[in-house]
């Protein structure tokens, strides 16, 4: 019912649009003429229809044609001579009188002559006071610019798409053409010629060609000038260097003259022209530069200054395993409110001996993530480690009330010990321990007892040598050193 | 006399260590005498000289030929021990007495060599890196490893590291 029912009124509509100059009668009952509507179509509504309003039979038509003012006959120069009295009449006899009262003689003339001035002609015609309800509150004919009230205008055309920095040579013709503005004084080439001295048709002529008396004369007056100029005193070459360029025309074409190729246009703005998007010479300069030796593993440049301080492939440093061990949510009391942070502590291990902990705070958690994992690349220090799978002796160290206690252990007997000490036994290589924490478990604090524990190993070496002792180590001796 | 004397001496040591003193005195007596032989022979101390309430001069220690000991000079006479540093440390980080007069702890043969092993064994931890024990045995105060080779066991005096 409902799918069939825009094709109803599809086909009603159509014959209401097609028959809208029909009477009023057609609509009464609307079934039979859609019934007979078929036959009654106009040929312009046989094409299919896209749209489910009623479509119209032509355009709209106003009801009323319009007359135009000439055809009104109001535009004629007797209807305009006969407004312009009627509107603009001159003083009356009287009035003049009851005005020569009022103003002084001069003034009264003064009044005369702007009368005479203005044509009531140009009035009726021109000048016009509007009476439409949106007109300005003040009489204006808009002929002035008024700076508080008026936009300023744009009188320049708006700055050049297409200009560039010149180059060398342009900026050379440029140079020229502005020094040239200053050039004074007699130079070579400037004096003039006898042509100069003949009416404009001739000059292209030879001087065969001229008239007697133009000739004549053109030579008098050629003489007279030459001897003229020879009679002026030789130029003074101080005088000449002072009438160059102030300093303040030096300053205004240093700061003022446009250093693009749109012929030193001027703008609309105050403001200088932005910068274009390439500017030649800088282009390229402050980007990042991609190291080809990257391999295209670091293009947004985050492991370049982990490169340079480690000496480390951007390859070798993606192989660092790291691991995040603890995350603090932390806040800032201000007098605007908590701002609230995250803090993170990383650890990062080459798997082989080394491992570093970085510790980073940030409001957004991705900086401080990142942020930490680099410190803890970069904090990395060799780990003692023996048999390279577990630790020399049993070390304990101790930060803030978190004692961590490391034990050696025999091979194969894995790292029996806190997530956090695994995941840094991980990343440092070590795979036989045991750990206790015998005071306080602080994740953050028991991390860093950790790893000053790791980093305190005792040294045989050393022992021995402070004891002037000879060292053997017993596991490599017995069983012709095959223990493992 | 029991060890009272090795408990102050062990004491006494540590702090010299920590203070980072070249030359210290215990008082003088045979068991003073002997621990700190033992500690010369583990390496722990340069020199053990006798001598008076004053040191030898330094270049003179390990060539100074004691006056004898006498009734009238041995209740001034003491044991001059050099200490030793390496790496801006002490050798001798850690003294620990195990034995004071109220509780003496002994050792049996066996139970030093599960501590020499790195074992606990009785009241006696295992021994770490670096760490010696030394006993008071028939044969004198002796370093554990020493012990063992002599198949001896004693009374334990302390723990050096």
């Amino acid at each position: 019912m409902s799918a069939a029912r825009p094709a109803v009124r599809n086909l009603f509509s159509r014959h209401l649009a097609s028959a809208a100059s029909t009477p009023a009668t057609a609509a009464v009952r609307p079934a039979v003429i859609a019934a007979a509507a078929g036959a009654a179509q106009s040929p312009s509504c046989r094409h299919h229809q896209f749209h489910s309003s009623a479509q119209l039979e032509a355009r709209r038509r106003p009801r009323f044609k319009s007359v135009r003012a000439e055809e009104m006959g109001l535009v004629s120069e007797k209807k305009v001579q006969e407004y312009s009295d009627k509107t603009f009449p001159r003083y009356t006899q009287e009035e003049m009188e009851a005005l020569a009262e009022q103003y002084s003689p001069a003034q009264l003339a003064a009044l005369e002559a702007g009368e005479a001035a203005i044509d009531p002609r140009d009035l009726t015609i021109q000048g016009r006071l509007r009476v439409d309800p949106y007109r300005m509150p003040y009489i204006d004919d808009f002929a002035e610019i008024q700076p508080i009230i008026d936009r300023r205008p744009r009188k320049q055309p708006p700055p050049d798409p297409n200009a560039r920095f010149m180059n060398l040579d342009e900026f050379t013709e440029d140079l020229i053409k502005w020094a040239d503005k200053f050039q004074t004084g007699p130079v070579t080439g400037t004096l003039k010629k006898l042509t100069d001295f003949v009416p404009k048709e001739y000059r292209k002529k030879p001087e065969g060609q001229w008239p007697g008396a133009i000739r004549d004369r053109a030579h008098e007056d050629f003489a007279l000038y030459i001897q003229e100029e020879a009679s002026k005193p030789p130029t003074d070459p101080d005088v000449a260097a002072v009438s160059g360029p102030t300093d303040a025309d030096v300053l205004e074409y240093i700061l003022e003259r446009s250093s693009m190729t749109d012929g030193n246009r001027t703008s609309n703005s105050a403001l200088a022209p932005a910068l274009p998007a390439k500017v030649p010479g800088v282009t390229g300069l402050y980007k990042n530069a991609i190291d080809p030796a990257d391999e295209g593993l670091d293009d947004t440049g985050i492991y370049q200054e982990l490169k340079k301080r480690t000496g480390m492939t951007v390859r070798e440093i993606m192989g660092i395993r790291c691991a995040e061990l603890v995350q603090r949510f932390v806040s800032n009391q201000t007098r605007l409110g908590k701002i609230r942070s995250t803090s993170s502590l990383w650890v990062a291990g080459n798997g082989h001996g080394w491992l570093g902990i970085g510790i980073a705070k940030s409001v957004e958690p991705m900086a401080a993530n990142q942020r930490a994992k680099m410190l803890a690349i970069r904090n990395m220090r060799p780990i003692r480690r023996y048999e390279e799978r577990t630790i020399y002796g049993n070390v304990e160290a101790k930060v803030g009330g978190s004692v961590v206690r490391l034990f050696s252990r025999p091979p194969g007997f894995g790292l029996r010990v806190s997530h956090r000490i695994f995941e840094m036994c991980r990343a440092a290589g070590i795979k036989d321990l045991s750990a206790k924490f015998i005071r306080s478990r602080n994740p953050l604090n028991t991390v860093k007892a950790t790893y000053d524990a790791l980093t305190s190993q005792p040294d045989p070496e050393e022992i021995a040598i402070g004891r002037g002792k000879k060292l053997v180590d017993v596991r490599k001796v017995y069983y012709g050193g095959a223990v493992h | 006399m029991g060890v009272n004397s090795v408990t102050n001496a062990c004491a006494h040591l540590q702090n010299a260590s920590r203070a980072r003193l070249g030359l210290t005195s215990l008082p003088n007596n045979k068991y003073n005498l002997r621990l700190a032989l033992a500690l010369h022979r583990a390496g722990f101390v340069n020199s053990v000289t006798r001598a008076g309430p004053h040191p030898p001069p330094p270049e003179a220690l390990l060539t100074f030929e004691p006056e004898p000991v006498t009734n009238t000079n041995v209740a001034t006479r003491r044991l001059w021990l050099g200490l030793k540093y390496w790496n801006n440390e002490p050798v001798m980080k850690k003294v620990t007495p195990v034995s004071k007069p109220s509780r003496l702890v002994t050792a049996t043969l066996d139970e030093l060599s599960r501590v020499s092993r790195g074992f606990p064994a009785g009241h006696l931890k295992g021994l770490n890196l670096g760490e010696c024990m030394f006993l008071s045995t028939d044969r004198g105060v002796l370093e554990v490893r020493e012990a063992l080779e002599r198949k001896v066991g004693g009374l334990v005096l302390c723990r050096v590291s």
